[in-house]
């Protein structure tokens, strides 16, 4: 009787609200984003606003020197005016190689579940691998591209592809859409596989030809996974350093330096940490931006569908 | 409007046996022609010949005087309806609607006239400017219909329309099928499993079975006249009675034995041979009659439709299902007598189920 008693009382100690319960199992991922995340990133925030060298990691405050330093150099501008180009072009490189190849996946045909492994090779490799075999292919003296365009009479000599503007960016883009439309395609796939077929059945018989039914049939169904793939991929472009660092370096000069370059630049290759963070944060601002006209965008299309 | 024509119509898949396999099929003008036969029997398969979404194997199909074989669905000038209504969802009803008629270039000003005409036939519109999400599977249906309707096809093609609704909108939707192809006087092919849909709504019924058209008639035909024992085997609720029989011909008669009972009957009008050997004899439920005649027979199941009753009765050698419109109540354990009507017998061959007689 006593035992019986007791039990409930024992096992009453141990007990923790629910609320608490909560917040304990929430309590490690929480630790490892402050630890992670925002412990960084408000460490880079204080760092924009002193003169900090990278060495001695130590320095003055300063105020908003370091963002007036950036903002009055016009290497800034330039490389934002990169970043821009570089991420609108591979985008669009991305997007429509991705829509394409895609499309071409989803029709029947023999060896299709080998040509969607092949599809995802480049997405596969590394950066360093990928950058290795296109400057290989690009080599002036021993690639492979630039014998062949000679041999078949394109071109009299080697085609500075990495070293001259407008080239070293143009190629550098189409090196990045090769290297990144697997992942619009399998995300597009995975749509397009959903889409009733009737519904192309329904507009072959009202009248339309193929490019009418992409238009308004697929089109339409892919929308919101387009948007998706726009905001994702447009974050990673817009910050995305090894592929571009490996490749050109930033060069010719500074043709090709994108905002993460000139961070790295500035922090590592000037030792001013403090204004690379200073930068750092300037980029932050713009993808928040960003991202919040994506929202606006994406919450009024919903609105609109649901209506 | 446009008769439809095929002949020797065939579309077989890889290696299988041929999907569909036609050797001739007038479908009149202004007809309302129903394709009705068990799933995998060919019947949407033809139906997407016809519309120019499959490729016959081999074959023609013709539209009036014109074959069509080669041409798209759009060139063909007909209209279909789907079972999910393939209506697209990112269009307002309206554009869906008038989608076929933007799509052959029709100006918006008359587009939208026709839209509110078709829409007001319809009783859609006040539902103009809705998504088909918003939509139930009534409304959604009726747009579909719109759709098939805006442009005054020459045939009409249903998939399965109806099956995709509840009980009673499917009742509801029939009749104003019924309505409709009354009003529009349009040649409209439809296909369906449902005897019921099949014979509510036809001017002439195809019975389909592994590819073939089994019997091509009326409604009233194919209930009173099956041509096969499949026939009467898939139309009518509850299905017919088959039973095993021999028979013995005797001058203008002939005695059928079939273990448990002996029926005398006189030799059917219009045969080529008199009744004879073994064969399958078929009878309806609502032909057997409870408490007539000296066959004895125990009830085993009564299913209670308030009107009627379906019963089952265990003759000790074979279950009958019969139908009871007398009012009586029966109880399953009941000890009934019943007898077959000798006029309402159907025969049939035993090896191929080819319908004997009567005529």
């Amino acid at each position: 009787m006593t035992l019986a008693l007791d039990a409930p009382a024992a096992r009453k100690s141990w007990r923790v609200s629910d609320p608490m319960l909560g917040f304990l199992l929430v309590l490690p991922s929480l630790l490892l984003f402050l630890g992670l995340i925002v412990y960084p990133l408000f460490q880079a925030f204080v760092l924009s606003f002193h003169d900090v060298s990278t060495l001695t990691l130590e320095g003055e405050y300063v105020g908003l020197k370091n963002y007036e330093d950036v903002l009055g150099r016009s290497e800034f501008w330039i490389s934002f005016g990169n970043t821009v180009i570089w991420t609108v072009g591979s985008l669009i490189g991305q997007i429509s190689l991705g829509i394409l190849i895609a499309l071409l996946l989803n029709t029947q045909f023999r060896g299709r579940s080998i040509a969607r492994g092949v599809m995802l090779m480049p997405y596969m490799l590394s950066s360093v691998v990928t950058v290795m075999i296109w400057q290989w292919m690009l080599n002036d003296l021993y690639g492979v591209v630039d014998a062949t365009l000679m041999a078949w009479g394109v071109t009299d000599m080697p085609v500075p592809w990495l070293t001259r503007m407008p080239n070293a960016m143009i190629t550098t883009i189409m090196i990045g859409t090769w290297k990144l439309f697997p992942f619009v395609v399998i995300t597009i796939l995975a749509r397009l596989q959903t889409i009733p077929e009737q519904l192309y059945e329904a507009a072959k018989i009202d009248g339309a030809g193929p490019f009418a039914r992409f238009l308004d049939i697929t089109l339409p169904q892919i929308k919101s996974v387009l948007l998706f793939i726009l905001l994702l991929r447009g974050i990673w472009d817009f910050k995305e350093f090894d592929l571009i660092f490996l490749m050109t370096g930033g060069g010719p000069q500074i043709g090709t330096q994108t905002l993460p370059l000139l961070i790295y630049k500035e922090a590592f290759g000037q030792l001013h940490l403090g204004r690379g963070a200073a930068i750092a944060i300037l980029m932050l601002i713009i993808m928040t931006i960003m991202f919040f006209i994506y929202l606006w965008y994406y919450q009024r299309e919903e609105k609109r569908a649901a209506q | 409007m446009a008769t439809v024509r095929l002949s020797t119509l065939k579309k077989v898949f890889g290696t299988n046996a041929p999907a569909v396999d036609v050797d001739e099929l007038k479908i009149e003008n202004g007809e309302f022609l129903t394709l009705l036969g068990p799933s995998g029997c060919g019947k949407s398969t033809l139906l997407r010949m016809l519309a120019g979404l499959e490729t016959p194997t081999s074959g023609r199909i013709m539209f009036d005087e014109r074959i069509v074989n080669e041409l798209d669905p759009a060139e063909r000038n007909i209209a279909m309806v789907f079972q999910n209504y393939a209506l697209y969802p990112h269009m307002t009803v309206a554009e869906n609607v008038g989608y076929p008629l933007k799509k052959r270039g029709v100006p918006k000003d008359e587009r939208t006239a026709r839209i509110a005409e078709i829409a007001a036939l319809l009783k859609i519109d006040m539902l103009l400017d809705r998504k088909p999400r918003q939509l139930s599977g009534g409304q959604q249906q009726r747009v579909a219909l719109g759709r098939a309707m805006i442009r005054n096809p020459a045939v009409y093609l249903f998939d399965e329309p109806l099956s995709n609704l509840d009980a009673a909108l499917r009742s509801y939707m029939r009749n104003e099928l019924i309505r409709l192809h009354a009003k529009l006087r349009g040649t409209m092919v439809f296909v369906t499993h449902d005897q019921v849909e099949a014979m509510t709504m036809s001017t002439r019924i195809a019975v389909m079975e592994a590819g073939c058209i089994q019997q091509l008639a009326t409604p009233d035909e194919i209930y009173e006249r099956p041509a096969t024992k499949f026939v009467a085997g898939f139309v009518g609720t509850p299905a017919m009675n088959f039973i095993e029989a021999e028979v013995v011909p005797d001058g203008a008669t002939a005695r059928i034995k079939a273990g448990d009972f002996t029926l005398d009957v006189t030799q059917p009008d219009g045969m080529t041979a008199p009744l004879q050997g073994p064969l399958t004899l078929g009878i309806r439920p609502e032909h057997i009659l409870l408490g007539q005649g000296t066959d004895k027979a125990e009830i085993t199941v009564v299913e209670s439709l308030g009107n009627e009753q379906i019963i089952t009765i265990d003759t000790g050698r074979r279950e009958l299902v019969l139908r009871s419109t007398s009012g009586e109540k029966h109880r399953i354990g009941e000890h009934v007598t019943y007898a077959l009507r000798p006029d309402r017998l159907h025969f049939f061959a035993a090896d191929t189920g080819r319908r004997i007689g009567p005529n």
